[in-house]
Parts: structure tokens; C-alpha cells; sequence
């Protein structure tokens, strides 16, 4: 696969198009990680996908990134970086108190006394709502970016 | 910023995609920065000049305060 891609040289488009190949592929690995109940291949899946982006980048023959496409990308980064740790604290802190309201587990109870157990369903909860914000920060950083992309003139057109 | 870009291309008669490619940048950033939605780096800025073989002012012209 390494050879393969490093070897061919491929268009933008192209490009564009095996990365939206992965991410599809990557969406179906992890519906099957859920059924499976096994976390390894999404993970396995995420870095091959990375890696594969990466050599297919290095294929492309056609300029694809510059410093107006950096500034673009940082800009977008910046701002969803600063919405989302601010939400994400919010959440985590959360989480924090929960599981501090409770007996330090350094000498774990067993049998657990039944008040401790409900705190699978608050984490539960948790696990959820920090899906949820991991697809927020997705459309953050889309939606900055193509906040900036129109700023800095990505979909104008010129009549040369 | 105000720039000449687009001026000194006609003169060369340059298309944005070759004068992008010749750059190393994107058409997306030399339409940019002719229309003065992007202010190109020092570096960039440099380059095109010694593109044109002209001095970095005679294409970017600075309208600042004062």
C-alpha cells in the first residue's frame, strides 16, 4: 500500500476523493467496533487512515496547501480549540465531581454497598455526551473554516 | 494593501494558474491577494517581486495610517 502510493502520483481531486473514501470506510468500522464491542479496530482503523492520508498527500503533484490554506486551517483550529476545551472543562468537571463524591478506590469495597451502584449509568452518560461533543467540534472546525476560506477568497471566481 | 499583481501579469501575459504554479502556491491565493482579500507573507511577497525582477514596492503598495 506504502509502495502504491508513494510511487503514483495522483490530482487534487483524486486526493479529495480517497479521503472521503476513508472517512466512509472509517464511519462503517466504527458501526462494526459498536457491534462488536471491541474498541481496537476503530482505533486500528484511525491510525491506518492517517497514515494512508499522509502518503497519499505526499502523491500529489498539484499544490494543494500554501500559507493562505495554513492560515485558513489555524485560524479554524484556533477558534473551535477555544469553544470546545471551554465546553469540554464544563463536562469533564463534571464527571470529576461525580466520581469524587465517592470512597477513594484505593481500598475498594467488595461487594460494592449498592449507593455506588448507579455510577455506571452517570459515566454512561458522560461517555454520550462527550461523543456528542467530539461531533460538535467536527462542525465547529468546518463551519470556522469555511467561515475563513470565504474570507480569505477559496470560493471566489475570477474571469481571468 | 493594494497591489499590482494582476498588472504585472498582463504585462508577462501570466494566467494565474502559471503564475501559482511558478510560486508554488494555489490559484486560490494569487486571485486573493489581487483582490485584496489576502495579504500575502514577507517571504511571498519577496518572491513575487523577484518574479517580476521589480522592487517589492513597485507591486505592493502600503495605504497605512498616516
Amino acid at each position: 500500500m506504502s509502495n502504491l502510493l508513494t510511487n503514483t502520483t495522483m490530482k487534487r481531486n483524486t486526493f479529495f476523493l480517497v479521503a472521503g473514501i476513508l472517512a466512509v470506510i472509517e464511519v462503517i468500522v466504527l458501526w462494526l467496533s459498536i457491534e462488536m464491542n471491541n474498541p481496537l479496530p476503530i482505533q486500528i482503523s484511525i491510525l491506518l487512515g492517517i497514515l494512508v492520508v499522509y502518503l497519499a498527500r505526499r502523491s500529489v503533484t498539484e499544490v494543494i496547501q500554501d500559507e493562505r490554506t495554513t492560515l485558513i486551517s489555524q485560524k479554524a483550529a484556533m477558534h473551535t480549540l477555544e469553544i470546545f476545551w471551554v465546553i469540554f472543562t464544563l463536562v469533564s468537571i463534571s464527571s470529576v465531581i461525580y466520581a469524587f463524591n465517592r470512597p477513594f478506590p484505593i481500598r475498594p469495597h467488595f461487594p460494592p454497598p449498592p449507593a455506588e451502584l448507579p455510577i455506571g449509568g452517570v459515566f454512561g452518560f458522560f461517555g454520550f455526551f462527550q461523543l456528542a461533543l467530539l461531533c460538535l467540534m467536527i462542525f465547529l472546525y468546518v463551519g470556522f473554516r469555511m467561515y475563513y476560506a470565504r474570507k480569505y477568497g477559496e470560493f471566489d471566481t475570477d474571469e481571468e | 494593501m493594494k497591489n499590482r499583481i494582476r498588472v504585472f501579469r498582463a504585462m508577462h501575459d501570466l494566467t494565474q494558474d502559471q503564475l501559482a504554479s511558478k510560486l508554488k502556491v494555489t490559484r486560490q491565493t494569487i486571485l486573493a491577494i489581487e483582490k485584496g482579500k489576502y495579504d500575502p507573507s514577507l517571504e511571498l511577497a519577496f518572491k513575487i517581486a523577484r518574479f517580476f525582477n521589480v522592487p517589492v514596492e513597485e507591486i505592493f503598495i502600503f495605504e497605512g495610517e498616516g
